[in-house]
């Protein structure tokens, strides 16, 4: 999950990105309006934790002119505008959710994580796909019995396998969701994480679920074998 | 509790219904005075024709007058009576009218002016008289009237007709007098009620405005002319106290913000370090730090600006040399000058202000940072210290490409900035409203200039003399400004 807070705070910028990272999201960060107007178009975010009072143009206009362009990314507003007429004009104008300062780190992140399911239309903090089960709330991962070892990037990039189960997902969607700015988008670094996911999440005489669509990207989803000929 | 529209009501109705009482009873009186008066004529035209048709002769008096001539002395129907007496008393003649043993009262005036009365007729009827002494014509032309001597005549008439007549006046009266006031009962008040409807209108609105509806104006084209100076002077009012509320709405919520984000800042940084105290970065520890002076910084300030709306600043003020003084702020800001590439001007005359040292440090400090930090880069900054008149004046202009016109007037705003949005927390956007309570303290002033939205100039006038008395006056202040 990709994630951009635009936040002009620099403190608060930094802490925030460092503990939305140590949660397995790929962060971004911007630092006034105009900038994270620019990054949002630019790039596809499961999420933006946007602040009310930036500099150059402030929250709400970046969020309305979002909207304006169809752009339905979900919003958390995150401002210490706290009354009933801010709360209701940031919902109204478009936001997914309300945060008021100061805030409940585990609140935040608990926010971040259902704005983020519901961005691919599920509730459910377990997905399953054969035996193998991603728990989004623990961020484990279990392939029958056993608990698979994986890391931050790994489960993020099987993580956001399992919400698209189903479907081609390209290097490009990848890129997008899994890695934040600070990742070189020429290098391969998709292909080498796949086969690394791959690897671990294989287990003996299990089925392959990953598979490779050639000039497309990859599908994550349980191939049925097809019985042999009588 | 008084109402205009219930008072009008009350006393117009009283003077309208007193009016009426009045003409309606004067119309009476004098219609009844016409009608006696008419009766009265009447009844001296049959006086006068009894008199006139009275003779004397040698033998003595002769009434040429028969009571068919007139019909009202007949017996058949007695409506009018005469009764006629020698000088001596002695009845000389009566009408048929009048039956034997009965007689008229007697009282009598002259001709011209005949005694009048009211009385009681023979038959029990009510009645009129007039009677008077007069000197009968002679039958022979040779012997002159006035030497004979005078009779007496009495003349009356039922007067029941003329008591009709003034009883159905009376009626009329009371009957017309009676609708006139209904009629003023319902039209007064409503006629009150429409004229007076502006004013309800106007109560009405101003009863509901309360504090979230202060941009409420009256239409004041739409008022009475006499309505429009107070519509006008509540619109005045109302601009004055929305401007106000809205600044004290914005401090509320700037300095929840102000308070509200280092909090976040620091909340946020402590819970990571608790969720993930494997990972501590120790670099958050300076950042905790600046988050302490940065609030700490905020309550000083916040603090003083309190102090000084309440009038409460300690001000030592004292002679101060400017060009020395003035350097010295000036140099803590120089190189930062200098590192912004701007061209910096000084020009420094040597006058003397009566000021405090400390407050006057710190608004100079708080200009000299604004304009190094937010004039345009490679613009020009200009520091100038003249005497004018009884006052020092210090400007710092600096140009810049952001302000506009209608910004101008809310520089001096507890917490405005150009930018809403509050980064690095340089600047608090206290300073400049600070500055402006400290020149107030020191009997100055600070004000501000934007020279066709390129040059902006603030102007800080103390005075360069100052009577004896506000010298020495409290203990020196302990506080300095930053913008």
């Amino acid at each position: 999950m990709r994630v951009l807070i635009v936040e002009d705070s620099l403190r608060l910028q930094k802490t925030l990105a460092t503990a939305l990272r140590r949660s397995s999201y790929a962060v971004d960060v911007a630092g006034d309006g105009e900038e994270g107007l620019w990054c949002a178009e630019s790039n596809n975010y499961d999420l933006i934790i946007l602040d009310i009072m930036l500099p150059k143009r402030d929250g709400l206009s970046v969020l309305a002119e979002l909207r304006r362009k169809g752009n339905d990314v979900h919003i958390l507003l995150l401002t210490a505008r706290d009354t009933v007429t801010d709360r209701v004009t940031g919902l109204r104008a478009g936001a997914d959710d309300y945060l008021v300062k100061p805030f409940d780190l585990e609140e935040l992140l608990a926010r971040v994580e259902t704005l983020c399911r519901r961005a691919y239309g599920t509730k459910q903090t377990r997905l399953r796909i054969a035996d193998l089960e991603v728990d989004t709330l623990a961020r484990t991962v279990r392939r029958g019995p056993q608990v698979l070892d994986l890391t931050a990037r790994e489960y993020l990039l099987l993580e956001y396998l399992a919400h698209r189960r189903g479907h081609i997902v390209s290097r490009t969607e990848i890129e997008e969701h899994i890695y934040d700015g600070q990742v070189d988008p020429m290098s391969n670094v998709v292909d080498s994480a796949i086969c690394s996911l791959r690897k671990k999440i294989a287990t003996q005489g299990s089925a392959p679920l990953i598979h490779t669509k050639r000039g497309l990207g990859y599908v994550f989803e349980e191939v049925a074998v097809a019985p042999a000929a009588p | 509790m008084i109402s205009i529209r219930q008072q009008l009501t009350r006393n117009l109705l009283g003077a309208v219904i007193l009016l009426l009482v009045a003409g309606i009873g004067a119309l009476y009186f004098a219609a009844r005075e016409a009608a006696t008066d008419q009766f009265d004529d009447a009844m001296s035209a049959k006086a006068l024709a009894v008199s006139t048709l009275t003779f004397r002769t040698n033998e003595g008096v002769r009434l040429d007058f028969t009571d068919r001539f007139l019909r009202g002395f007949d017996d058949q129907k007695p409506r009018d009576f005469f009764q006629l007496w020698d000088e001596t008393g002695r009845e000389i003649a009566r009408s048929e009218s009048l039956p034997a043993g009965q007689a008229l009262p007697r009282n009598f005036g002259k001709p011209e002016r005949p005694a009048k009365w009211n009385f009681t007729l023979p038959n029990g009827r009510p009645g009129r008289a007039l009677g008077f002494v007069f000197k009968p014509k002679s039958a022979e032309p040779r012997r002159p009237a006035s030497a004979a001597p005078d009779l007496q005549l009495v003349v009356a008439s039922d007067r029941d007709d003329l008591d009709d007549t003034l009883w159905s006046l009376l009626g009329s009266c009371c009957g017309w007098g009676a609708l006139l006031i209904g009629a003023t009962l319902w039209i007064i008040p409503r006629v009150l009620r429409r004229g007076l409807k502006p004013l309800g209108d106007l109560g009405e609105q101003s009863a509901q405005i309360h504090a979230d509806s202060l941009a409420t104006r009256f239409e004041v084209a739409q008022l009475p002319e006499e309505l429009q100076p107070i519509a006008r002077q509540l619109n005045e009012l109302l601009g004055r106290l929305e401007q106000s509320f809205e600044r004290e709405r914005r401090f509320s919520a700037d300095l929840a913000h102000e308070l509200r984000t280092p909090l976040a800042e620091l909340r946020t940084i402590a819970e990571c370090a608790l969720k993930w105290p494997e990972t501590r970065d120790p670099s958050v520890d300076d950042d905790t730090l600046a988050i302490a002076r940065q609030m700490e910084q905020l309550v000083a300030h916040i603090l003083a600006l309190a102090r000084g709306e309440q009038g409460q600043l300690a001000v030592r003020l004292e002679p101060i040399t400017l060009a020395p003084f003035v350097e010295t702020v000036w140099r803590r800001f120089a190189e930062r000058a200098q590192s912004r590439g701007l061209h910096v001007t000084l020009k420094i005359n040597p006058v003397e202000a009566v000021a405090d040292s400390a407050l006057l440090t710190s608004i100079l400090g708080n200009l000299c940072e604004n304009a190094v930090d937010y004039a345009a880069p490679g613009g020009d900054l200009e520091l100038t210290v003249s005497r004018e008149a009884d006052e020092v004046v210090i400007v710092v202009a600096n140009t810049t490409h952001e302000l506009r016109a209608d910004d101008v007037p809310r520089l001096f705003d507890r917490f405005w900035r150009k930018e809403a949005a509050r980064s690095g927390g340089l600047h608090l956007g206290l300073g400049l409203a600070l500055s402006r309570n400290f020149a107030q303290a020191m009997h100055g002033s600070l004000t501000a200039e934007l020279a066709d939205e390129r040059k902006i100039a603030f102007a800080l006038r103390v005075p360069a003399r100052v009577a004896p008395t506000l010298l020495g006056s409290t203990a020196p202040l302990d506080v300095s400004a930053s913008a």
